[in-house]
């Protein structure tokens, strides 16, 4: 009998120790999907390049954020806002220019758009054992994508070419054009960067389809974007050569309040709908919360550039609005390009990131450096006349100079170009001492001039990315 | 699976067929000592077994013996006595006080005897548990109890839990440094502690060393706490046992002084005559002194912490019945318990439990059994983040001339058009009052832990046991922004709603297979267990939220008009287990145990997935020695262990897979590359030597545990950062070394011992150091979840990293900080980066002396017992305080009464620096350690008046026993710091309970513990 028991203990052992559970321990995710099936079909890279632009739409990017992004930095760092006492203090360190390296202004964004860059250099480098149709026009997009990255960062953490005579040869960012999770690459110079930027761009153009759909970068997109990389190299000619690709006309005086109602995208060249539950993007909240009774503002529209826009300018109602706080009687000059759609939810908003007005500015900056007076008149005038009832005209020398500065200034007011713009003309910051109320009373912002001069026109790299990369270096002053 | 279970079913079928089994009975009795007292909890186990009871409330017992076999009665301070089963069904024994620590250990797969135990190891039985402070949580309960844990409630708000350590932090990364659960079988978080009763517990035991966690493997390395519940005694009519308590909590009032309305007042009109131009718009500048409207803001001064808070309500009703048969015995509970908490508008946690344990002998040779235990708690979740939506934040920022509604000129209440008043948004824009109510969150978890098991006895040396243990959890988290409401109205603008609910469901689900061989001959003792294991996770999730909703009055999602958000997860990690385990003693006096355990985890790379796990040890008790003859010593054990133990934990269940997910973007499906593959991706190992004394003396009344230990952490997991220009984020990996090393010493003694009159002391402490050993390059690495902690080799575990600051200039009144050259600046002065000056000072987030002690006196049947905490060696970075000395950065906030000494004229010392300078100053401040101040504590966790009435006077009622009692909980605390010192979460909605690296780094207004003041009585009939 015992012997019986001992062998059926035995068997219970052997039973339960071999018929193994191993294949229990090959678990894959439920949620995601192994890497190297992602990129096979026409599909698949389809979708790849959406999940390229959905980089776009990081906080820190163009998704909209309270800890600074595209969306509000260009415009915070510049003369174009004042500080809003009733806001909650959001990016004062960014507005100050108080910043440091453990600050990380605008971390964030070098982040992410690494984070966009690897996404697209994930999508070229598995393109090479593609051959689908549609190949081409993506890997031209993917291309403007990671142009666009870079040339978003290099911009706030590097000079402009225009900038100063040393500044090609300045610490640019790593141009990254592969996917190599390990890489630890050094800075290029700004020059270098720039060639690379155009590569890519000049790449895009040729390739990419002239439209692909809302969400997506088409023909004119690139070489708006293209025309501006030129206008910041001081290449006028060739920025001239790639605005006059762009065939979107600018959109009409009646419509460029509905422009940023999202009624119409009358000369918007590319944009990103927002619409839940496909994407969610609360982007007003960089200028504010709350409605036009009870506004909480962050930042308001600065007096000086609020009284620069003339009554006639369509642009003062479409980009501003007046908006109070009941409970503390406050009236503010507040912004209103993410603000809301007429009835919508505040904040939700299309990003518009390249509009076809830049084309021809950037065209009558370029036709007025290469001495084209003329042109350069015929080209501001081109947007002028479809801002104002009477718009203004005839300016020759400094003072046609000066009027495209302004109109640049104006039209892309709140539109990410302010700080890049006054920092490639190596102008300083100067703010004026107005309050942050509608009528110009209230507290002014804490620091009202930046000296053309200052590194603070140069983020600092950011502490966390000195502290993973041994290979960079950061930039002088910090 | 299947095809296994079947397998084994089959096998159970054949045995019960063939087998014949050795003549078994049951045997009752109670145990008492020599005054004839009941001893609850004595230990009654049948020598060279497993099998074991304990005696109830009234000492008794009963448990099924074989004729022929020894049954052994022990109890903590009374010599162990040993009878042979004969021909008698009824034994009852007086225990003599004397010999020793004769508790029986539960390690989960097995038990053994404390008095041949060679593993660091902390039993705590039912009898003790209740007599610790009552707690919803069990893991707060453990804090003070056992040498070598250090517990940190997570915050104080009701059901929480506690962040638990046991001999230091063991992982680098959140949620891998607790230790493994196990309730009945079933691993269990340590967040769902609170779901399990405390009535329900028989026994926490709790390994320290790898002498016992090495046999749980790959989820051992940073102990184990093995939980076990009731059950009933065999041949005894049922006992039914009713238990109430009732009492108040309320806010510690905290050791500083807020400013009140005139205080506040003059403080900004000082600051703005400084030149603060935040203080522009505040009443003390816009309102003169003496006028009407400063007069109107001072009548109607409030007290925000008076409206914001209530004394909250506690209770606890429970009923347990148990009792047995002579072939079967049961546990029956059913509790509730409440806590309302001390927020004002919400209800916080409430909690129905209930439980049924039975065990039955089917046949002589076959035992089955189950537990099974539900619990429902339901958790209003105030919100607890870093502004005013959180109360306790609100509290602070709001001054005392704000009132809570809106008033007219003639000072009544301002109404809305349907009548209600209107709250005062304040000077913050947002009514946390108000919000209370319009913006519930409401945490509704429903947790059922069961198991089931077959023990089949072949014969007197081979067993074979099979249990399934399942430990379901769902868990819905429902969170209201109501139309109309405040948050709603700020968002939208006019009455909308949103809404989500957070459904999560956690299986987990161990199949455990054991083989026993027991051999007890000539005095060798000798206990084989073979082990072999399947264990299963899955989560799932489902995840709505909508707007839109036309009634504050209507919930569910299917009111809504617009979809915002709706996602499916699951996942699964699943673990595959082999072990051998061996414990051998001769005569009690030499002993050996040896354990081997191989375990396959799903996470980890497809070749390194196995990971085997060993430890050996031994002990040597000199006082069984013939030649030891020194009578005052009963017991004089030195063991020694070393062992090796994984952690699996810290890092997502596909961490070594490289994955891409799916999003949504205009056009279709967007591909967001997710995660680099690492098949390299392992086990994160620690290895333990263990060094243990155990002494008893002099009949026992003195009882002394001390080990030294040390553990080494290698293959940290960890999501290694990548370079910010690779755009990969981090990628899970093994990386570097950390030591933890430490002496723990636990002593207990019977000061007086008599019949009528016992005085025990007792307490416990460790003596930690931790130690970074070695990182990838040398290099530091910043964890991403906390706030200025740093890794750096050679320093501590969890180290603070901040610019040093140097007090006031007198001349100027400006701050100053000490440079990384050791010289003095102002901040803008500071050599290079301002950040490169930051440093390490030795000072830590984790205590390097931790413990408790207490007192119980027990005079005929009244008992005093206090209960103290303590903690010393940490640093907490105090940001409240930073919010509440802001040098007028946070003007517009009330300030504490402190912020007044502030520089005024040069020479002044020993002051807060002078406003002028904070807004240039802040950020290089805010990064200093200004603030990091000693976390060192000691507080009276517990005072307890009890009287239990004697027999006599019960004797004529159908009462068995009855103690009333008094309860006093956290009413006394020594501390220096600046506010509660008891930190664990910052700030939840900043760092969460499970994203938590470094427990205790920083205040952040997260729910504050609280005091109370409670009564109860236990009866059983």
């Amino acid at each position: 009998m015992k012997k019986i028991i001992y062998k059926i203990t035995f068997l219970a052992l052997i039973v339960g120790a071999f018929t193994s559970c191993d294949s229990e321990l090959d678990q894959v995710p439920f949620d995601e999907f192994g890497t190297e099936n992602a990129y096979v079909t026409a599909a698949d890279f389809e979708n790849a390049i959406r999940g390229v632009y959905a980089s776009l739409t990081f906080g820190n990017f163009y998704g909209g954020s309270d800890a600074g992004g595209m969306l509000d930095a260009p415009d915070i760092l510049s003369d174009n806002v004042t500080f809003a006492q009733k806001g909650r203090g959001t990016r004062r360190t960014l507005h100050n220019w108080q910043y440091g390296a453990s600050d990380e202004p605008m971390g964030g964004l070098y982040e992410v758009g690494y984070r966009l860059i690897y996404r697209a250099n994930l999508l070229l480098a598995a393109s090479e054992n593609f051959e689908g149709e549609n190949k081409v026009n993506i890997v031209a997009e993917a291309k403007a994508l990671r142009a666009l990255a870079h040339f978003d960062i290099v911009t706030f953490f590097g000079k402009i070419p225009t900038q100063s005579g040393d500044a090609n040869g300045s610490l640019g960012i790593a141009y990254m054009t592969d996917p190599e999770p390990l890489a630890e690459p050094a800075r290029e110079t700004v020059g270098a960067v720039y060639d690379k930027l155009v590569a890519d761009l000049t790449d895009a153009a040729a390739n990419i389809n002239a439209s692909n759909g809302e969400g997506r970068m088409g023909k004119d997109a690139v070489n708006i974007l293209l025309s501006r990389v030129y206008l910041y190299m001081g290449q006028w000619q060739n920025a001239i050569n790639a605005a006059n690709q762009v065939s979107t006309p600018i959109a009409s005086r009646s419509d460029v309040v509905g422009v940023w109602e999202d009624s119409n995208k009358n000369g918007v060249a590319f944009y990103i709908p927002v619409n839940p539950p496909v994407l969610g993007n609360t982007i007003g909240v960089t200028w504010s919360q709350g409605g036009n009774t009870n506004l909480i503002p962050e930042y308001v529209v600065s007096y000086e550039l609020y009284t620069l826009f003339a009554d006639d300018d369509i642009r003062k109602e479409a980009y501003t609005f007046q908006a109070t706080n009941n409970n503390d009687n406050l009236a503010f000059n507040a912004i209103k390009k993410l603000y809301k759609r007429p009835g919508g939810a505040p904040g939700l908003v299309d990003i518009k990131i390249f509009r076809a007005a830049e084309a021809a500015l950037n065209k009558a900056e370029a036709y007025y450096n290469l001495g084209q007076e003329g042109q350069a008149r015929t080209e501001l005038d081109r947007v002028r006349t479809k801002r104002y009832l009477t718009p203004p005209s005839g300016e020759t020398g400094t003072a046609l100079r000066d009027a495209i500065r302004r109109e640049r200034r104006l039209e892309f007011a709140f539109e990410y170009q302010r700080f890049f713009d006054l920092k490639r003309w190596g102008l300083p910051v100067e703010r004026e001492s107005f309050g942050d109320l509608a009528d110009g009373t209230g507290t002014p912002s804490d620091q009202l001039a930046l000296p053309a001069s200052s590194n603070k026109f140069q983020l600092p790299i950011p502490q966390n990315a000195l502290d993973l990369n041994p290979n960079l270096v950061q930039n002088p002053g910090y | 699976m299947r095809t296994k279970f079947s397998g084994i079913l089959t096998l159970l079928l054949a045995l019960v067929v063939q087998l014949t089994f050795a003549q078994q009975k049951t045997i009752t009795g109670t145990v008492t000592d020599e005054t004839g007292l009941p001893l609850p909890g004595a230990n009654v186990i049948i020598k060279g077994t497993n099998t074991g009871t304990q005696s109830d409330f009234d000492g008794n017992y009963s448990i099924s013996a074989s004729v022929g076999q020894t049954l052994t009665f022990s109890y903590v301070g009374f010599d162990t006595k040993e009878v042979k089963v004969g021909a008698q069904n009824n034994i009852n024994m007086t225990l003599q006080p004397g010999e020793s620590l004769n508790e029986v250990v539960v390690t989960g797969y097995s038990t053994r005897n404390q008095t041949v135990q060679t593993s660091a190891v902390v039993s705590i039985s039912a009898s003790e548990l209740a007599l610790m402070a009552p707690t919803t949580s069990i893991d707060n309960m453990l804090q003070g109890k056992a040498a070598g844990v250090q517990v940190t409630a997570a915050n104080g708000k009701p059901g929480q839990g506690a962040f638990v350590r046991i001999r230091g932090t063991g992982s680098l990364v959140a949620g891998a440094s607790s230790p493994l659960y196990i309730v009945d079988g079933a691993p269990i978080r340590e967040e769902d502690l609170s779901n399990i009763p405390n009535e329900d517990i028989e026994n926490i035991t709790i390994l320290k060393d790898a002498a016992t966690t090495a046999r749980y493997g790959s989820r051992g390395a940073n102990g184990v706490v093995v939980i076990t519940t009731k059950n009933g005694n065999r041949n005894k009519d049922a006992v039914i046992r009713f238990s109430s308590r009732y009492g108040t909590s309320s806010y510690i009032d905290p050791n500083y002084t807020m400013m009140n309305a005139s205080e506040k007042m003059q403080y900004e009109a000082e600051l703005y005559a400084l030149g603060v131009t935040g203080a522009a718009g505040t009443p003390g500048v816009t309102t003169q002194p003496g006028s009407i409207e400063r007069q109107r803001l001072l009548d109607n001064e409030v007290d925000w912490e008076d409206i914001l808070l209530k004394d909250g309500i506690i209770q606890n009703n429970s009923v347990a019945i148990s009792g047995g048969a002579e072939k079967v015995d049961y546990y029956f509970s059913v509790s509730n318990d409440r806590n309302t908490g001390i927020i004002d508008n919400i209800d916080g946690f409430e909690r129905l439990g209930t439980r049924l344990n039975v065990n039955f002998d089917a046949k002589e040779w076959l035992k089955v059994g189950v537990n099974v235990g539900y619990s429902r708690s339901m958790s209003d979740e105030p919100r607890d983040r870093n502004n005013t939506q959180n109360p306790f934040r609100g509290m602070l920022d709001y001054n005392a001339y704000e009132t809570e509604f809106l008033l007219n000129d003639d000072g009544t209440v301002q109404v809305d058009e349907n009548g209600n008043p209107i709250y005062n948004p304040t000077h913050t824009g947002f009514p946390v009052r108000g919000a209370l109510l319009s913006e519930p969150s409401e945490d509704i978890e429903n947790q059922t832990i069961g198991s089931v098991d077959a023990l089949v006895t072949f014969s007197k040396n081979w067993s074979y046991g099979f249990n399934v243990a399942v430990n379901w959890g769902a868990t819905r988290r429902e969170s209201y922004s109501k139309p109309g409401g405040i948050l709603d109205i700020i968002l939208n603008g006019s009455p909308t709603g949103n809404k989500f609910d957070d459904q999560q469901h956690r299986l987990d689900f161990t199949v455990s297979n054991r083989l026993m061989y027991n051999l007890n001959k000539n005095n060798h003792n000798l206990n084989i267990l073979g082990l072999y294991e399947y264990n299963m996770n899955e989560f799932n999730r489902a995840f709505v939220r909508s707007k839109g909703f036309p009634s504050a009055l209507l919930t569910t999602q299917s009111n809504a008009s617009e979809l915002n958000d709706g996602f499916t997860n699951r996942s699964r990690l699943t673990l595959v287990s082999y072990g051998a385990f061996a414990d051998y003693d001769y005569k009690e006096r030499y002993l050996l145990s040896a354990s081997v355990r191989r375990d396959g985890s799903s996470n980890f790379g497809t070749d390194v997935r196995y990971g085997t796990f060993y430890s050996g040890s031994a002990g040597w008790n000199v006082a069984k020695e013939d030649f030891f003859s020194v009578d005052a010593v009963n017991d004089l054990k030195i063991r020694a262990a070393y062992g090796t133990v994984g952690n699996r934990l810290g890092i997502s269940r596909y961490a070594s897979q490289g994955v891409v997910g799916f999003d949504s973007y205009p056009g279709g499906s967007s591909t967001i590359p997710t995660r680099v593959a690492n098949p390299e991706l392992q086990w994160e190992t620690t290895e333990t030597y263990n060094l243990g004394l155990e002494l008893n003396m002099f009949n026992n009344r003195l009882r002394m545990v001390s080990d030294y230990f040390i553990r080494n952490t290698t293959d940290l997991l960890f999501g290694i950062p990548t370079a910010y220009e690779s755009g990969v984020g981090s990628i899970a990996g093994n990386l570097g070394e950390i030591q933890n090393k430490g002496l723990e010493i636990s002593l207990q003694a019977d000061v007086f011992r008599s019949n009528d009159f016992t005085w025990t002391l007792g307490g416990n402490i460790i003596f930690l150091d931790t130690e970074v050993v070695s990182l990838p390059d040398g290099e530091d690495v910043t964890p991403d979840t906390a706030f200025n902690i740093r890794f750096a080799e050679g320093r501590k575990i969890n180290e603070h990293f901040l610019i040093r600051y140097a007090g006031v200039d007198p001349a100027t009144g400006r701050a100053l900080f000490y440079g990384a050259d050791g010289n003095t600046y102002f901040a803008g002065d500071l050599p290079t980066d301002e950040f490169d000056n930051r440093v390490f000072q030795g000072k830590s987030t984790i205590a390097d002396k931790e413990g408790g002690f207490f007192s119980n006196i027990v005079y005929k049947g009244f008992g005093l017992r206090t209960d103290f905490v303590f903690k010393t060696g940490n640093w907490i970075n105090n940001f409240v305080r930073s919010d509440r000395e802001s040098d007028g950065i946070n003007i517009t906030d009330n300030q504490a009464t402190n912020a007044f000494n502030y520089w005024q004229q040069p020479g002044d010392t020993g002051v807060l620096p002078s406003p002028i300078y904070a807004s240039e100053d802040n950020t290089v401040m805010g990064n200093s350690d200004r603030w990091l101040e000693k976390g060192d504590y000691v507080r009276m966790r517990n005072i307890t008046l009890s009287y239990t009435f004697p027999n006599k006077t019960l004797e004529n009622t159908p009462i068995s026993t009855l103690r009333i009692y008094a309860q006093g909980q956290n009413l006394l605390t020594f501390s220096k710091f600046w506010g509660d010192p008891e930190v664990g979460i910052s700030s939840g909605e900043t760092i969460s309970y499970a994203n938590s690296v470094a427990p205790g780094e920083a205040t952040l207004y997260s729910y504050p513990n609280t005091k109370s003041f409670q009564v109860g009585l236990d009866v059983s009939f």
